[in-house]
């Protein structure tokens, strides 16, 4: 038994099976050169994997029409005559031949400016995969011969990797690299499948059918366990799927405490797959929808109807309130097809708001397209990094021009559109009160405040311990921010992670928070703790926490509070 | 062997759907099709081939071909081309 700890654990549960270690295929070519007399057999040879390929793709096309497009490319007369040619007159055999085709052809689809012929890139190395793997007699599937229950481990997972897993039998994946936002790490949270990532040389730890308990909970990793912790960690395994499921029977039952104070549970989302697993974890609404996806997964500036499709189509879904946060680029998100120039602090650049203030006509088009959605629902609108007064009021004035645009073509639009802020920096927390006067809502977004706040960065490793929202100048700052909405009777949200902290949850309430927003899969166990809470002490516990002058006196007054209820 | 220019007018020009159509249309032929586009010159039974000629609303391509029906697929292909839609 060998028992390994972990840091990532990218998606949540405990599972055990056996070992499967993908083996990365080695697809290379062979470059070795023919003699006259082998080029018949080559060209046999290479006729016959094309043959071979396009019957696989035929029972795949029946599926999946993407695999009849695939066809039509691996019966290609332009790869057939050229791979021959390459054969008959350079002497190269079938493996090399094909290759050379493939990486010249997938090199220029690439390097034309064009996003569809970027896809036929990735369809031409996908075809030329599959005809290699004939070629080399070696099977196209790395997944292939899974058939119990399995723990996946690899280096790293892509979704052309993925996409051929058969999930009948998979029951977690471990991998070498890969961080929480990785392809597997999204995928395995989506498909609910524990996953830990991030294990640096673990495919050396492990062989075959080695029996592997993933502990994502505990963030550890078990290695042929001893009977008595197998046993134990069935049981554990049983008692979190047994909780998981206590948690999801509130799911549609209101986040009210025992003395009656309700608060809404909203996610935070990205894009549309994100907006239906909202709705479906019991999502009250969206806090944050970041509209930066749109943009940095795009290869230009995405125009007014793209995102007026996604902004409409995110509304319709969830049927409830969606805050969409305008576009928060900058620091360390940045476009490809955009120019930033080089800055000393990134972060205290030019950013967010600053950018869509200043590039008005980005800015318009996103504006025109939210108003354009808000007919279909109630869409909200925040902007992102405000220090002043004054640029929530220049921001406003523009989307008072969109209004009068659309109004005048007669395009219907939602006129009394709430518009609110982040409130992410010290400055805005300063002029809170003002600030609230102007807004619809605020939303407090704890990560860029922590930050902030304390003047540390949050992705530099050596001050990592220092980065704590926990320290009390945070704690006073969110009360302040939740005092001053509420004098002027508006809605204070926070969209950071601290929002589905289970420790910062009692304080929050009592603080006041009206609306949490987090990743939907939080919300099901937010929801419970929020029901067994009660108000009243909360609110006792946040004044408390509010006059303390340490972090490890804030922590013993959160952990003695939380103590006492077990 | 024979050739026809021709002007594509359609938004897409011979890209996606539209390069895919005509490949399948070309295939009813027995003759060899070639389309060129200035100094590029593409197998029309290729999608390869076709995607890469980067012919766009606007273009004058010309059709050759070359083979038993080589008089009628001309003709046909040309007005194909010139009647595309998407």
């Amino acid at each position: 038994m060998k028992t390994i700890s972990v840091t990532k654990a990218a998606s949540k549960g405990i599972v055990m099976g056996k070992a499967f270690l993908v083996v990365q295929q080695n697809l290379e070519a062979d470059k070795k050169l023919i003699r006259d007399s082998e080029k018949e057999i080559e060209v046999k040879k290479f006729e016959k994997a094309v043959k071979d390929t396009v019957a696989d793709l035929q029972v795949l096309a029946k599926d999946n029409e993407i695999f009849a497009a695939h066809m039509d490319v691996a019966s290609d007369p332009d790869l057939h005559d050229s791979v021959v040619d390459k054969i008959n007159n350079e002497l190269k055999n079938a493996q090399l031949a094909l290759e050379e085709y493939i990486d010249a052809t997938v090199e220029m689809f690439e390097n034309l400016d064009d996003e569809y012929l970027r896809e036929r890139a990735a369809d031409m190395k996908d075809v030329g995969k599959r005809i290699m793997c004939h070629l080399k007699g070696i099977r196209s599937n790395p997944f292939e011969g899974i058939n119990e229950e399995t723990i996946v481990i690899a280096e790293d997972l892509a979704p052309s990797d993925t996409a051929n897993m058969d999930f009948k039998f998979v029951r977690g994946f471990i991998t070498e690299g890969g961080g929480v936002t990785s392809h597997v790490a999204i995928m395995a949270r989506n498909r609910e499948i524990p996953a830990i990532v991030g294990v640096a040389g673990f495919r050396s730890e492990v062989t075959n059918n080695d029996y592997i308990i993933l502990d994502a909970l505990g963030a550890k990793i078990i290695i042929n366990p001893d009977e008595r912790t197998k046993q134990e960690y069935i049981k554990k395994a049983e008692e979190y799927k047994e909780m998981k499921a206590k948690l999801e029977s509130m799911n549609g039952l209101p986040a009210t405490t025992v003395d009656g104070r309700t608060v809404e549970l909203f996610a935070n989302i990205g894009n549309i797959p994100d907006a239906e697993n909202a709705v479906a974890k019991g999502a009250e609404g969206v806090g944050l929808f970041r509209s930066e996806f749109l943009y940095m997964e795009n290869t230009k500036f995405p125009t007014e109807e793209e995102q007026f499709t996604t902004y409409k189509a995110a509304v319709e879904t969830l049927k409830k309130p969606v805050i969409i946060r305008t576009l928060d680029i900058g620091g360390d998100k940045e476009l490809s097809y955009y120019k930033f120039d080089v800055e000393e602090n990134p972060f205290l650049g030019w950013r967010a708001i600053r950018i869509s203030l200043d590039l008005k006509d980005v800015f318009k088009t996103q504006l025109r397209a939210l108003l354009r959605a808000s007919a279909y629902g109630d869409i909200r609108i925040m902007y992102p990094m405000i220090i002043s007064v004054e640029e929530f009021l220049a921001a406003n004035e523009i989307l008072e021009e969109c209004k009068q645009e659309l109004r005048r073509d007669s395009i219907p639009f939602n006129n009394s559109i709430q518009t609110g802020i982040m409130i992410e920096t010290p400055a805005s927390v300063m002029c809170s009160d003002d600030l609230a006067r102007e807004v619809d809502f605020f939303s407090i977004g704890t990560n860029d405040l922590t930050q902030y706040l304390l003047a540390v960065d949050r992705g530099n490793q050596k001050i990592a311990k220092m980065y704590n929202s926990f320290h009390p100048a945070v704690m006073r700052a969110i009360n302040k921010v939740i005092e001053s909405g509420h004098k002027y009777g508006k809605i204070v949200g926070m969209c950071g992670e601290f929002a589905s902290d289970e420790k910062a949850l009692p304080v929050l309430l009592g603080m006041g928070l009206d609306e949490f927003s987090m990743t939907a899969t939080e919300i099901a166990s937010t929801r419970y703790n929020v029901r067994n809470l009660n108000y009243k002490e909360c609110q006792k516990l946040a004044k408390e926490i509010c006059i303390q002058s340490t972090i490890a006196e804030v922590m013993d007054l959160i952990n003695n509070f939380m103590n006492k209820d077990k | 062997m024979v050739s026809k220019k021709v002007t594509l007018t359609n938004k897409t020009g011979l890209h996606a759907r539209p390069a895919s159509n005509l490949v399948a249309f070309v295939k009813k032929f027995q003759s060899t099709v070639t389309i060129i586009n200035g100094e590029k010159k593409a197998n029309a039974a290729s999608i390869i081939n076709v995607l890469t000629l980067g012919a766009k609303q606007g273009t004058e391509l010309e059709i050759v071909a070359d083979g038993a029906d080589e008089a009628v697929a001309v003709e046909e292909i040309a007005k194909y081309i010139a009647d595309l839609k998407e």
